[in-house]
């Protein structure tokens, strides 16, 4: 992929820079966007869960349980979400202009990915604020932020193609996003799950990468290594297979879209 | 000037479809993969050929005029120059950068301004951002729409947002320049620039192809004029 984007590199830029740009333009507040839609949510669960339905999670904070979960899953659902109708909605340059397509829904990914390093920031001064003893097992969050980013990209390209194929994609999607938001540990944690619905769960990379991202940060635990070179390769070869297929089908995009 | 060819096209033949969901298309692309075999080259239910046995050679430095009726394969040939779309049969050559200039303002954005505008579109058609800063005040003066280029396109009129479009496209630095009826933009004083601009882009030895139902535009500047119909060549290279 870095060969084939190499030299349309400057598009790839101006592509982020636009919907960067087109994504705040006409608002008041602009990039503030960023930081409330998460903090908005986290508060919403907060309220939910910590005050009508008194659940009981974790001996931490709910504030900082659910800003964990939102965050990669705000950057999940926001990019694919973007990229479902990304290609079929630049119809006019599809048809008429040659570059490598996958410029488009990579544009979503990465104006998401600012999004969420916006985001991240918060969170490590929630952090801070309620004096959460970190230890160096936090640093596994970068690698699990590389993988949410691979993953999130190659459901992206998948959605994006098939949506030039067939509209149902952008119905489909928005339904299972919302099944997908329950099948992640967004507001819950996996260790409450009975062990054979765990492995079930597991299969979908986001519930390792969620559930990890909070426990490395917040609880400081580490990750169990032969799980995530399992997820780790899971999610590589998803990424291979659905990239191949991108550029073989990408030829026939402007005919059919 | 040595003759070399800049694009060849060798018994092209392309395939499009009328039907509206396209299920055989991706499952055909899927099978491909997997087999690798090529796609099918007859036809099937509710498709046609847009162009058929098409071959021709352009010179560098030549300007070729396209005319023919509507739907008789101008556009499709402009689009596989630029790679858009790929032949049925057939293959294609193409030596050096193309900018296609097909639809004006087609990776315009309203919510953007002419000089945002100016980058989105100069990248699409290929200029790199270094290129585009040392060019932008150029394209803003040939527009001369130096008043309104800190304003959002969408505010702009049509005409301006042609203009814009067209200077843009009349600076990239490609090799090969593809124009698709985009000359009958703006008032008289502007298409007379954009007449000039063309002469000296002829002068720099590009190889421009024009698509066009004006013969009088075309007179005025292909070397050969090629008359398509119904996806055959029926002048010009026949």
């Amino acid at each position: 992929m870095v060969k084939r984007l190499y030299a349309y590199k400057d598009l790839l830029f101006v592509f982020i820079w636009r919907e960067f740009l087109i994504r705040y333009k006409q608002t008041t507040i602009g990039i503030l966007w960023a930081i409330l839609q998460p903090l908005s949510l986290m508060l919403l669960f907060t309220f939910i869960f910590g005050v009508v339905l008194h659940t009981n999670h974790k001996d931490y904070p709910y504030v900082l349980f659910f800003y964990a979960g939102v965050l990669p899953w705000t950057f999940f659902s926001g990019s694919t979400n973007f990229a479902v109708s990304s290609l079929s909605s630049n119809f006019n340059l599809v048809t008429k202009i040659y570059f490598p397509r996958e410029i488009i829904p990579l544009s979503g990914v990465a104006i998401n990915l600012i999004d969420y390093l916006i985001g991240l920031l918060v969170y490590f001064v929630l952090l801070i604020f309620y004096r959460t003893p970190l230890t160096w097992n936090f640093l596994w969050l970068f690698p699990l932020m590389a993988m949410l980013i691979v993953y999130t990209t190659s459901i992206s390209f998948f959605l994006a193609a098939l949506n030039v194929y067939y509209r149902d994609v952008k119905l489909a999607s928005a339904f299972l996003l919302q099944f997908l938001f329950f099948a992640t540990p967004v507001i819950y944690s996996i260790d409450t799950v009975e062990n054979r619905w765990k492995t079930l769960l597991f299969l979908n990379p986001l519930v390792f990468i969620v559930e990890n991202m909070r426990r490395v940060t917040i609880e400081g635990r580490g990750i169990i290594l032969w799980q995530m070179a399992v997820e780790l390769l899971g999610i590589i070869v998803l990424y291979l297979i659905i990239y191949r297929i991108f550029i073989r089908i990408e030829r026939a995009f402007a005919d059919v879209i | 000037m040595s003759s070399e060819p800049v694009i060849e096209f060798n018994n092209v033949w392309k395939k499009y479809s009328k039907q509206q969901v396209l299920n055989n298309s991706l499952r055909e692309e899927l099978v491909s993969i997997i087999t690798g075999k090529k796609c099918r080259e007859d036809l099937a239910d509710g498709e046609f050929w847009a162009l058929k046995n098409v071959s021709f050679v352009v010179e560098r430095g030549e300007c070729i005029g396209l005319c023919g009726p509507n739907g008789s394969g101008k556009s499709t040939i402009l689009k596989l120059i630029s790679n858009v779309t790929f032949s049925t049969k057939g293959f294609i050559k193409v030596h050096g950068r193309v900018a296609p200039l097909i639809e004006l303002g087609a990776g315009m954005h309203p919510d953007l301004t002419g000089i945002e505008n100016i980058y989105m579109n100069g990248t699409i058609l290929g200029l790199s951002i270094r290129e585009l800063k040392n060019k932008c005040s150029d394209i803003v003066e040939f527009s001369g729409l130096s008043d309104f280029i800190n304003v959002p396109v969408k505010k702009y009129s049509s005409g301006m947002y042609l203009r814009l479009a067209f200077s843009i496209a009349v600076h990239s630095t490609a090799d090969i320049l593809l124009f698709d009826e985009v000359l009958t933009v703006g008032d008289q004083e502007f298409r007379d620039r954009c007449a000039q601009k063309i002469a000296e882009l002829i002068a720099l030895e590009k190889t421009i192809i024009i698509v066009s139902h004006e013969t009088k535009m075309l007179d005025l500047f292909a070397d050969k004029i090629v008359k398509l119909e119904h996806g055959i060549i029926t002048t010009g290279y026949a």
